[in-house]
């Protein structure tokens, strides 16, 4: 061995942590490059952002304030009106779940646990100012609390357990108002009718690209694999929204172009699988991808982080700023099928439509374990799906890169249950 | 003078070390252990004693150890090979530092020792099931990117990009996840620097079930991998002692134990 070999310096905990995830990161992108059919070329915007953020932790907005969000219910019209980036993090890492384990009890959920550890490790390339903690799940709500003994400035969001009664919606829509005004004041910003204005359409024109890919996936030739998507949809986390709409838009362009020369990403025989359950967040993108290695495709999904962060649009009856805010608030709790509701008749009726509309064969819905709320919808949605027809399997799976066996095997099983199915009829 | 024999029969070399009188080392020597462990372990001890000119007669004690250890019949005793390396990196390292945990990665097994104040084991761990993370592996591995053993750590430490993480905890898994990276143009440098961290990761795991003391001693032929020191001791976040010889301690420490034994005995009569 060389003495220069003995000399060199020991990396800090966290440069260890940084190459830790930049290992984490730049597996899942190699198979996700690499393991199947060609990928779209605009989807080459999207791995490069990855391997900046996530392999080379190079921070994207210097020159902004950054308010963290620990969940989709945040709504980013209003940061964004109060020039502000809002920076969505829930947290996909493994090493960071490691780190979180230490502060939250074991059986806590692994999402939940790898946010708290990002926080506890304050390791961010773009670290937030400010962070918003809406009250949702138990954990989240809790977590918050951690957080902020940690020394980082938090705001509560108080969120409704329930959202088909009147006092729900009035709740939560007084919740946005103090939010709004709290973080103006907090940021010394003013919210003006033009600039939310501004924000609303920006936002819902990134929706509406979203929509135009989504759609897409309808053909049985589907352009565009899951995997694929949900890194689309994931960036919308933390890219700077105009470069987002930009690369979005030429993935639009792309996969039409594809539709119309009928390339699939698949194979022709691949099931078409809608994916609900607890959100695939980068890089733990472990079951979608199994599923789409399984030799099926996911084409559509009903998760936080990728379909419901664009379900509806927020509709405004009158360009006034109190209005505008109202309006926000209720695209934010009518459209959202979060199992932290009491009962949740919409989130099935959702899997439902996407199923039809989306021509599935199957549901694959994951639970991590620790996540409550999906652990416990799990069978009135089983029964839902059975009363349809649609086959369903239910997979509990948690941020560790190994034991993937059993998984693979039960996945590679219902896949090939999916293909007989359609042989047989 | 008189000598002590330590033979140290592992499954893949058979290390033969020889102290003096006052426990000094005077030779070694390390050869295959190929198919005939005791034939090539009687051999390997004729050829050092040899080379040393020593007459046979003046090798008074000889003890055993590794796996292997029960076959050699000429042995005075046999030792496990956990003593073994306690006794030979507490010695190795006794005018730098205080041993208090041994990292010794074999041809075919990794173990983590923990040692107390005077140097006696208080608590050891081994990888449990397979080859992933041992020597073999590496060998595996070296094999698959058309490399030498040795030239493992000068591409370690050229690696530029991210290194690429083997996730299969299994030897013949990991070896078709190489050949899918391989695939996928990436740097060799980077596929290198990947295995190494996977190794030091799971090592890391077995140190921590015995307790991570300051100082920590690797040994084993991987010890001469300066990437896979490299890979280890930024997992540990701290330095580690690497002998000198790393691949004898075992061997070394049998040799010293052959010494204590025999003056031992002698005391008694």
């Amino acid at each position: 061995m060389t003495k220069e070999m003995r000399e060199h310096k020991i990396e800090t905990p966290k440069e260890k942590q940084n190459r830790h995830k930049a290992m984490e990161a730049k597996t899942v992108l190699q198979k996700i490059k690499h393991e199947f059919k060609e990928p779209p070329k605009a989807m080459d915007y999207f791995y490069n952002l990855y391997e900046s953020v996530h392999c080379r932790h190079e921070p994207l907005h210097n020159d902004k304030i950054k308010v963290g969000t620990m969940c989709i219910q945040v709504p980013a019209e209003i940061v964004y009106a109060l020039d502000a980036v809002p920076i969505r993090l829930c947290n996909g890492f493994y090493t960071d779940d490691e780190i979180g384990s230490d502060f939250l009890p074991s059986k806590a959920c692994p999402l939940v646990k790898a946010t708290v550890g990002q926080f506890a490790s304050d390791n961010f390339s773009d670290k937030p100012d400010i962070v918003i903690s809406p009250t949702t799940c138990d954990q989240k709500a809790k977590s918050g609390a951690i957080i902020e003994e940690m020394g980082y400035k938090l705001f509560d969001m108080e969120f409704p357990r329930t959202k088909e009664s009147e006092e729900s919606r009035e709740y939560w829509r007084r919740s946005v108002r103090k939010f709004t005004k709290e973080l103006s004041t907090d940021l010394g910003k003013k919210i003006t009718r033009k600039k939310l204005k501004e924000a609303i359409k920006k936002v819902g024109y990134a929706q509406h690209l979203y929509h135009k890919l989504n759609v897409l996936r309808k053909n049985i030739a589907t352009p565009i694999l899951g995997v694929d998507m949900f890194l689309v949809t994931n960036a919308f986390f933390f890219d700077k929204i105009d470069n987002w709409i930009e690369a979005v838009d030429a993935l639009v362009q792309e996969c039409e172009q594809r539709v119309e020369d009928e390339f699939s990403a698949a194979h022709k025989r691949s099931p078409r699988i809608v994916y609900t359950g607890s959100p695939p967040i980068f890089p733990n993108l472990k079951v979608p991808l199994l599923i789409e290695l399984s030799d099926a495709i996911i084409v559509a999904d009903e998760t936080c982080s990728s379909n419901r962060m664009f379900n509806d649009m927020v509709s405004v009856d009158e360009w006034f700023v109190n209005d505008m805010i109202d309006s926000v608030a209720d695209r934010y709790l009518k459209g959202c099928t979060c199992p932290i509701f009491t009962k949740n008749e919409d989130r099935k009726r959702r899997i439902i439509d996407l199923v039809k509309d989306y021509k599935a064969d199957g549901v694959v819905y994951q639970a991590f374990a620790g996540c409550q709320v999906y652990e416990m919808e799990q069978r009135s949605v089983l029964d839902a799906m059975e009363k349809e027809g649609i086959p369903i399997i239910y997979l509990e799976s948690d941020y560790s890169p190994s034991h993937m066996g059993q998984l693979t095997t039960r996945i590679e099983a219902f896949v090939e249950s999916l293909k007989n199915r359609r042989r047989k009829r | 003078m008189q000598y002590f024999a330590g033979i140290d029969i592992g499954s893949t070399a058979i290390k033969v070390a020889l102290v003096d009188e006052n426990k000094q080392l005077v030779g070694h020597r390390i050869s295959a252990s190929g198919s005939m462990f005791y034939k090539y372990a009687k051999q390997s001890l004729k050829d050092m004693l040899n080379e040393l000119n020593i007459d046979e007669k003046d090798l008074v004690y000889t003890v055993s150890t590794g796996y292997g250890r029960k076959l050699f019949k000429e042995a005075d005793e046999n030792i496990s090979e956990i003593t073994a390396n306690a006794v030979g990196a507490r010695a190795a390292a006794q005018d730098k530092c205080e041993i208090k945990t041994i990292i010794n990665i074999g041809g075919q097994d990794s173990k983590a020792i923990s040692l107390d104040s005077e140097g006696n084991v208080v608590n050891f761990a081994m990888n449990d099931r397979c080859a992933a993370g041992t020597g073999k592996f590496l060998d595996v591995v070296a094999m698959n990117l058309e490399l030498e053993v040795d030239e493992l750590g000068d591409y370690h430490f050229r690696s530029k990009g991210t290194p690429l993480a083997i996730n299969s905890t299994c030897a013949v898994f990991a070896e078709s996840e190489i050949i899918g990276l391989l695939g996928n143009d990436n740097s060799v440098e980077d596929i290198v620097a990947g295995v190494h961290y996977s190794i030091a990761k799971r090592i890391i795991k077995l140190v921590k079930r015995v307790g991570i003391k300051e100082n920590i001693y690797f040994d084993g032929g991987p010890a001469l991998n300066g990437g896979l020191v490299h890979a280890i001791e930024n997992e540990l976040g701290m330095k580690i002692f690497i002998p000198d010889f790393p691949q004898i301690t075992t061997s070394y420490g049998a040799a010293i134990l052959a010494h204590e034994s025999y003056t031992y005995e002698n005391e008694v009569d």
